[in-house]
């Protein structure tokens, strides 16, 4: 029988085209072989490469359905250089968008695809509305409490996925992503029933109280929502990076077996993370309704899972990381609005073009991962 | 058959293979020895395609030939079992082959061709794996037979093998020892990259010793004897001699009173076992691999809980049902045996790898904190004083380093809490002669310091060398001990008889 598998094997090999030995300097697929490390300088610019090769695209899908590169420019700088009114207003946008970033971020780092954002958003928002509706609490502390019932929302949105999965590891990205369905049409149930706006009748909560909004920061239209975010970028870095919490976690998503050897407490830290992950959801929605539009709006989350997973993973799960790519998501956003207004592009366009930048990205991760050879 | 000619290749600045030739003829069977790092690997990816060459010719049947990747060797006839196994965990066995070999366009032809290939050979070789089981839940032995079945059923015609008995037991390594013989007369040529000496002596026809990248000796295998050939290895002398304990206590350290531990499948692969070990003595528990082996080294771990029975500790009590924390805090450290899988987070730096013994421990801030500058000071004092080498950054990935390097880094983390309790689960698998007597030393100079040392290992030489005292596991029962100098026919005969 083996000297079936041989005789076989022959036929093949007579079969098969063998390179000459004439040498050909060049080939036109390259030859890939496996990295056996790659350094941090090559790390960033791959990384940056596939960002600008993103751009480029962006550019060419734009000029495609006839904006002309020279006006798009004008529109960055009409955005970015026209006065503080558009900066103010950009920074506003960054805020709720960086925090969800982080939301998503945390979650990533325990290998939890948190996708149900949207609905902890929901009901952490409409925790914190019950508590502004309902006047619970002094004056004085009523905006701690609805950030303290927004967490809880958010955890208690997310609490479900997260034992399912732990407990039946029962993959978390279908049972997130469903509940938010049950979380909006909670939020419907509610807006076009018992907290439909009295004044008005239209299906948005009533309005907050002025002790039940962010305080204004005295700069453009800025509320502490921004000052909020950046406070929480700046505490999740701190537990990520110069914290045992975020040093273990590490090793929960690259070896959790390894992890369990050692004595760490891999489901107690899966645990802590996806409730973090939980309640700065929950803060997301918290600081869009009591920062942002001052009631709870029946669409004031969407989008902000799509954004949430882009940010975080554009920006490497890092929260500084995050921070920053927010900002350019926020810049991304408000030009997309513009060009709505002025070139009548729909909103899908902007979409794509974020859409562009995971691709590239996603696609630098191969780069990273092989050598390639052209010469043979 | 396979020729390669003055093949270099270098790693960022590290030059792996320099100028190194070799070659192996129709029918052959030729080892390939050296020690971790020599080259041996790097080597035969280079052979299978995984690598390109920056210089130097391959030829295949005297014809000039490149590899643009490992199908491109496949198609020339080069088949390599790696000794990091590439299987797909969530495939089935069945599916794994035929994602390396598909005979037929029809998927279901496909699947009845090379069940039956796979059938007949594993019956050929001595092997029972179940073809629909998961590739994940297989044992590492289990996994290497899938890798070796793999390369079998393409029809490979020149075969490279790289270590394919370190996981084996006795028995399944002799088998494949004949198979391959086999093999060989049946006119396929066969590589043997090995680090067991005894294997190149007696098994192959012509002996290949690498170091640092070059090619040293190429000897016939009745021109040198063992001692010859270890000294070409390594390049100087290195003699292994049983030293055993002079301060062993009389009271036993921790004890284990007949504790039944259930496998994946529910099985009691460990029944009652019962032993003791004394601080000051190394206890060596020999046996055929899959005796109890893995759910003994869990229990101890606390990473799987015994069903009846009792763990204790004297100075502490009954410990049966404390986690893997608790028996750190204990004073119990493991050096596990697959120690990319329970010993280090290969996509973590050294420095991560190491210092999360001292995190857990308390000793690098509170869990609101992480000391990292500490954590440098360690991790360097540590790679010095256990002569940890290949770390060029403390920030560089664990999986950078050599098998050898990578052990002597768990070692140097295991020991840095001054375990009382030290498991030792087949340390020196896969290291070279030079590597392997580093972490005999080590284990040694822990017991001498008062440690108890649980040594287990399929190993007969090795627990032989090491033990004070030694158990023989046996169908998930300590069957028979024995006190050192014992002999190696008791041993065995106590290890395979079914009483």
């Amino acid at each position: 029988m083996l000297r079936k598998f041989t005789e076989k094997n022959n036929a093949i090999m007579s079969d098969t085209n063998y390179p000459s030995d004439k040498k050909r300097d060049f080939q036109i697929i390259p030859r890939l072989e496996v990295r056996q490390n790659s350094p941090e300088w090559l790390r960033f610019l791959i990384y940056t490469i596939s960002l600008l090769v993103g751009c480029v695209c962006a550019v060419l899908v734009m000029y495609w359905v006839g904006i002309n590169p020279a006006d798009l420019i004008q529109e960055i700088s009409i955005l970015l250089f026209s006065g503080t009114r558009t900066i103010g207003a950009i920074l506003a946008q960054t805020a709720p968008l960086m925090i969800a970033g982080l939301a998503t971020a945390v979650a990533f780092r325990a290998n939890f695809w948190n996708v149900g954002l949207e609905g902890q958003m929901i009901v952490g928002t409409i925790f914190a509305t019950f508590i502004a509706i309902h006047d619970v609490g002094p004056d004085s502390v009523r905006l701690v409490l609805m950030a303290v019932a927004a967490m809880l929302g958010g955890i208690i949105w997310i609490a479900p996925a997260g034992f399912l999965k732990l407990k039946l590891g029962i993959n978390e990205v279908i049972t997130t992503l469903l509940l938010n369905y049950i979380a909006f049409n909670l939020l419907l149930h509610l807006l076009f029933g018992a907290w439909k706006d009295p004044v008005s009748g239209f299906p948005h909560s009533a309005q907050f109280d002025l002790v039940e909004r962010l305080p204004k920061l005295g700069w453009e239209n800025l509320t502490y929502a921004l000052p909020l975010a950046v406070f929480l970028v700046l505490l999740v870095w701190w537990i990520l990076s110069f914290s045992r919490v975020g040093y273990l976690l590490s090793f929960v998503s690259s070896n959790p077996t390894m992890a369990k050897a050692v004595g760490a407490p891999v489901l107690g830290l899966s645990i802590t993370a996806i409730i973090m992950s939980g309640a700065i959801g929950g803060l997301t929605g918290f600081a869009i309704a009591s920062g942002l539009e001052f009631r709870m709006t029946r669409d004031f989350f969407s989008g902000f899972l799509f954004s949430g997973v882009l940010i975080a993973f554009l920006g490497r799960n890092h929260p500084i990381g995050v921070g920053i790519v927010a900002l350019f998501m926020a810049i991304l956003v408000l030009l997309g609005q513009s060009l709505q207004v002025f070139y009548q592009v729909p909103f899908a366009l902007i979409q794509l073009i974020q859409a562009i930048f995971i691709i590239c990205v996603a696609a630098s991760e191969f780069f990273l991962t092989y050598r390639m050879h052209w010469r043979n | 058959m396979l020729e390669i000619n003055s093949v270099s290749k270098s790693f960022g600045g590290f030059q792996a293979l320099d100028r190194t030739d070799f070659d192996v003829k129709i029918g052959e069977v030729h080892a390939l020895l050296g020690e971790n790092g020599a080259g041996k690997s790097t080597l035969m990816n280079v052979a299978c395609g995984l690598y390109a060459p920056d210089s130097g010719t391959l030829k295949v049947n005297n014809r000039l030939t490149t590899f643009n990747g490992p199908q491109d060797a496949a198609a020339e006839g080069i088949g390599m079992v790696h000794q990091h196994f590439k299987l797909v965990a969530s495939f089935s066995v069945l599916e794994n082959i035929m994602l390396f070999f598909n005979p037929d366009s029809s998927y279901g032809k496909s699947k009845e061709i090379v069940a039956s290939k796979a059938k007949t050979l594993a019956k050929d070789l001595g092997f029972f794996i179940d073809l629909e089981s998961r590739a994940g839940s297989l044992s590492i032995a289990d996994q290497q037979k899938v890798e070796i079945l793999k390369v079998l059923i393409a029809g490979a015609q020149i075969i490279i093998l790289d270590e394919p008995t370190a996981v084996l037991s006795e028995n399944e390594g002799a088998n494949l020892m004949r198979l391959i013989r086999k093999l060989a007369t049946a006119g396929t040529a066969i590589i043997l990259v090995t680090h067991k000496i005894r294997e190149a002596l007696d098994h192959c026809d012509r002996i290949t010793v690498m170091r640092s990248g070059k090619k040293v000796h190429e000897v016939l295998p009745n021109n040198v004897d063992g001692a010859s050939l270890t000294k070409l290895i390594v390049g100087e002398n290195i003699i292994s001699t049983t030293q055993y304990s002079s301060n062993k206590s009389d009271i036993p350290l921790i004890q284990f009173k007949g504790i039944t531990v259930l496998d994946e499948r529910g099985r009691k692969s460990l029944s009652r076992a019962s032993f003791q070990v004394c601080s000051g003595e190394i206890y060596g528990i020999a046996g055929v691999g899959g005796n109890g082996q893995n759910e003994l080294a869990a229990a101890i771990m606390g990473l799987k809980k015994p069903i009846e029975g009792n763990i204790e500790i004297t100075g502490i009590g009954d410990v049966t049902l404390d986690t893997a924390i608790k028996r750190r805090r204990d004073g119990i450290s493991s050096i596990p045996v697959d120690r990319y899988l329970h010993g280090l987070a290969g996509k973590q730096t050294v420095l991560e790898n190491y210092s999360i013994a001292a995190a857990m421990r308390g000793e690098l801030g509170s869990w609101l904190q992480f000391n990292k500058n500490l954590a440098k000071s360690k991790v360097k004092e540590a790679i010095i004083k256990f002569d940890v080498q290949g770390v060029n950054n403390i920030n560089q990935r664990a999986s950078l380093l050599s098998g050898g390097n990578a052990q002597k880094l768990v070692i140097a983390r295991e020991f840095s809490g001054k375990p009382k309790i030290i498991l030792a689960h087949s340390p020196s698998r896969g290291l070279d002669v030079r590597a392997g007597a580093a972490v005999h030393d080590r284990l040694r100079a822990a017991r001498n310091d008062g440690a108890a040392v649980i040594l287990i290992s399929e190993d007969l030489d090795e627990i032989l060398l090491m033990s004070d005292r030694i158990g023989v596991l046996n169908r998930g029962q300590i069957s028979a001990e024995f006190d050192a100098p014992a002999t190696r026919s008791d041993i065995g005969q106590a290890m395979v008889s079914h009483a």
